[in-house]
């Protein structure tokens, strides 16, 4: 076979379908990654960005394609000042190794990087700390949520949590921009999951190019062209260490989607990107004429409308179930159950979204 | 030991509801979900009072609980609806048997007037004299196409205000994530609607949105209803069969993730700025159509005019034949109809427009790389039809030849039911077993390809053409003819999504 792009013998076959040489995959990935950011028009010179690094593979190669764009000359280089952010989510081994590695492959570059601790996210001072140097733990509160809720309400709740941090950290860095590693198949799989866990209407902030729900700092995906496929190729060629990622033992809707995406990856490559493709239309049916956000996630929040919903069919199926038959057989959904000691929704409506509050039901303690 | 029930009523509680996870017994079990589908049908006011009422029937277990439980309702809490069962016959010899004999034993049951419309009634042909008109190889198309249209038809010989559906929750969460996979965003903005129609249509309802599958099979099954297990043999399409697999391991793991999912459809919707396929009627039928002319009504056209195969492609290619048929009309009739259809063979690649284009560029790669329709080795879609071979009369094909149409597996329906129920009720049953552990597997992606040269980051070569793999993104939108669509559900009075 021969590369689509120099005739070159190919190397690579990416989608089963085109093949390139090393050279022309690594320069095709390169464009890929420029012509999202450039696509959009919202760095404006020297802009301030916090470049979000995480457990996952596609942060290195985040951190490759900033490094090369940044390197460039004349038109083509990318005119932003650099910040570099990495969360340790636990404090595993795992996890310490995976921060060094990162810290290592930064100081290559030259560059240098913020290591924070992901509890920091229950300090109310700044927490900002010094540049390479790993974080001392000082909570184990979200290691102890994480043994005690739901495996599909933890991931959920981190990826919430994570968000918060980089929005903090960048403030405090004074950055406008965000840019954070997903791929075409870490955000297909957002999407599934976000059906899944009633956040369908929060589609076109967590797997669109742009999180826009912060008012002063918005989070771009510049790779989200670019798919785990081409990740891997990318690493390979490269020659960049791979993150051993320290998989979570319990099983969620997260890891179930996981391993859909996976399967679709890997047999219907065109499908994952249609699932992309599909969260670029859509919005939020909610009534935004007055808007208030979710406490934790900054969503527009529902407010409760004349139209039938899921929340009200699921309120009424448990009221029927503390109820005898034949007694009650009012169609209203009685007030007092969202208010009750144990609701089903705690602050739907209110200050919470239906994702949230769903989750909040199960660990308010640790919120 | 005895659970008692949740509500405290006294008794001790004999199944764990599938929806909640509370342990009730059966009478209260009865009324939490009979009174559900009365909530259903208050706050969504699906029905006015004397309102005639198509109820879909099919003799599934979807249709036959929506038949009963809406009598039930309708005399305890005086809705004044005057209902009817509807079935639709479509002529095909033994298929439809023994459902139809469990939809008129639900009629006598219920006391509730039931109407057959045949094919015949609704078209002027049976699906058999289809087949015999057109051999075997495309009435996948037809069987779609008719079902899609065959509720309406007949609720307008009916004269009723609404068609009740059995979609339950399960039935609504699998179609969202189905349409996204299709990326198909008109109809994932109207699929969890709780009743559609647009105007001049017969709108249609379905009481049995928030009804979770399992409680209905197991309402049936406590009521001792009778009802059919009717398995359209043909394989749902890709897409659904996909989400369907996927629905069912999210359940294990968080049963009320179908609400979420649903709650999910309902607040979404889609950008201003996308523009959906216009929905319109058709110009000789008045149905709903995205074409002046409906599918239905062309290959109608096509039958009763000689031209079977006219319409099993694009509208605009029906259009010319239709033209060119016109044309020909000195001719003898044989003539033109042969000419037509080796042109037709000729070019029906590209029939199926887009997703049939790049599958035939892809065979030359051997690999293919469009949709789950094209790909999934599994799923006895009607591709092949489509594909480029030309379909030689007397040859079989693998697709749609095996499995004509819907005939109906020919299985001892009350011991299929019941194992369905029994299934459950050892899961859900009280005393319950215990959990089974979910071990779900990390699938490690292995690379085939090993790269070992060193490539440098300098290569920015201006010229450099980005490839953004997208040009293959070929997506089934609004123009779904064939079988996939219709017959993804197990009861074939199920289509309308
Ligand atoms: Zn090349
Ligand atoms: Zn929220
Ligand atoms: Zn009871
Ligand atoms: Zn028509
Ligand atoms: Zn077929």
């Amino acid at each position: 076979m021969i590369c689509r792009k120099c005739d070159a013998p190919a190397t690579i076959l990416i989608r089963k379908e085109y093949w390139y040489c090393n050279t022309c995959f690594i320069t095709n990935t390169n464009h890929k990654f420029r012509a999202c950011l450039g696509r959009s028009k919202t760095l404006s010179p020297n802009e301030k960005v916090l470049i979000c690094l995480s457990d996952s593979t596609s942060s290195m190669v985040l951190l490759d394609l900033v490094q090369n764009s940044i390197s460039l000359n004349g038109t083509k280089k990318l005119r932003v000042i650099p910040f570099f952010l990495h969360i340790i989510e636990t404090a595993t081994e795992d996890s310490i190794r995976t921060a060094k590695l990162i810290i290592e492959q930064c100081n290559k570059y030259n560059l240098d990087i913020y290591i924070v601790d992901i509890n920091e996210y229950y300090s109310t001072n700044n927490i900002l700390p010094d540049i390479n140097v790993l974080p001392q733990t000082k909570s184990e509160t979200l290691n102890n949520m994480r043994m005690n809720v739901s495996a599909t309400i933890y991931d959920d709740v981190i990826v919430k949590i994570k968000r918060t941090l980089f929005l903090r950290i960048a403030s405090e860095l004074s950055c406008k921009i965000i840019f954070t590693a997903e791929t075409t198949t870490q955000l297909a799989k957002r999407l599934l999951t976000n059906l899944a866990i009633g956040r369908g209407s929060q589609v076109e902030n967590d797997i669109g190019f742009a999180d826009q729900r912060d008012k002063s700092i918005k989070i771009l995906r510049p790779m989200k062209d670019i798919s785990n496929e081409e990740i891997e190729y990318f690493l390979k060629v490269k020659q960049i260490s791979k993150i051993q990622n320290s998989s979570n033992t319990k099983i969620g809707l997260q890891s179930v989607v996981d391993n859909f995406v996976l399967d679709l990856q890997k047999n219907y490559p065109a499908t994952v990107s249609t699932v992309c493709k599909t969260a670029d239309k859509l919005g939020s049916a909610e009534n935004t004429t007055e808007t208030q956000n979710c406490t934790l996630c900054q969503s527009n929040i529902t407010f409760k409308s004349s139209k039938l919903t899921a929340v009200e069919a699921t309120i009424f199926s448990r009221q029927m179930c503390t109820n005898k038959a034949g007694v009650n057989d009012k169609i209203e959904v009685m007030q007092s159950i969202t208010e009750d000691k144990n609701p089903m929704f705690p602050s739907i409506y209110k200050t919470l979204c239906y994702g949230c509050s769903r989750n909040f039901s199960e660990l308010d303690s640790y919120l | 030991m005895p659970v008692p029930c949740a509500t405290g009523c006294g008794r001790n509680a004999s199944l764990k509801r599938p929806k909640t996870g509370d342990a009730l017994c059966k009478e209260c079990f009865f009324w939490a979900f009979e009174t559900e589908i009365h909530f259903t049908i208050t706050r969504g006011e699906l029905f006015n009072r004397g309102d005639s009422v198509a109820v879909a029937a099919s003799g599934g277990k979807d249709s036959t609980v929506l038949a009963h439980v809406l009598k039930t309702l309708n005399e305890r809490y005086n809705y004044g609806l005057n209902l009817i069962l509807l079935s639709i016959d479509e002529g095909i010899t033994g298929y439809r048997d023994d459902s139809l004999e469990t939809v008129m034993q639900n009629s006598a049951d219920y006391v509730m007037p039931l109407k057959i419309l045949s094919y015949k009634d609704l078209y002027g042909w049976t699906m058999d004299e289809i087949v015999a008109q057109i051999g075997r190889k495309n009435n996948c198309t037809f069987c779609g196409v008719f079902r899609r249209q065959a509720l309406d038809r007949g609720a307008a010989l009916l004269n009723v205000k609404c068609i009740a559906t059995g979609h339950n929750a399960d039935d609504i969460a699998e179609t969202v994530l189905m349409n996204v996979l299709r990326g198909d965003i008109a109809r994932l903005k109207r699929c969890t609607a709780i009743s559609t129609g647009s105007e001049g249509t017969i709108p249609r309802v379905k009481p049995l949105k928030y009804s979770y599958e399992k409680e209905i099979v197991m309402y049936a099954h406590y009521k001792k209803l009778v009802y059919f297990s009717t398995e359209c043999v043909f394989a749902p399409n890709a897409y659904r069969g996909h989400a369907r697999a996927l629905l069912k391991d999210l359940e294990k793991i968080r049963p009320t993730c179908i609400m979420d999912i649903i709650y999910s459809g309902e607040t979404m919707s889609v950008k201003e700025e996308v523009t959906l396929p216009t929905q319109r009627t058709c110009s000789r039928c008045n149905f709903v159509s995205s074409q002046e002319v409906c599918k239905a009504c062309v290959l109608l056209e096509g039958l009763n005019k000689g031209l079977p195969k006219l319409g099993i492609g694009k509208s605009s290619k029906a259009k010319r034949m239709l033209e060119e048929y016109n044309a020909k009309q000195n001719d003898s009739l044989q003539e033109a109809i042969s000419e037509i259809n080796d042109e037709f063979k000729k070019n029906n690649c590209i029939s199926k427009g887009k997703v049939c284009k790049s599958n035939c560029k892809s065979k030359e790669n051997k690999h293919s790389t469009t949709d789950l329709n094209t790909v999934d080795a599994n799923t006895n879609s009607c591709e092949q039809v489509h594909s480029n071979e030309v379909t030689d009369d007397n040859k079989e094909t693998k697709c749609c030849n095996k499995k004509q149409y819907c005939t109906n597996k020919k299985t001892n329906e009350t011991n299929e039911s019941n194992s369905k129920a029994e299934k459950l009720l050892a899961e859900y049953g009280i005393p319950e077993s215990s959990d089974k552990p979910n071990s779900i597997e990390e699938t490690n992606s292995s690379q085939d390809k090993v790269c070992e040269i060193d490539v440098s980051n300098s290569v920015d070569n201006e010229e450099f053409d980005v490839d953004l793999h997208t040009n293959d993104e070929v997506i089934l939108k609004e123009e779904d003819n064939t079988c996939a669509g219709a017959c993804g559900k197990v009861d074939s009075l199920h289509i309308g999504f």
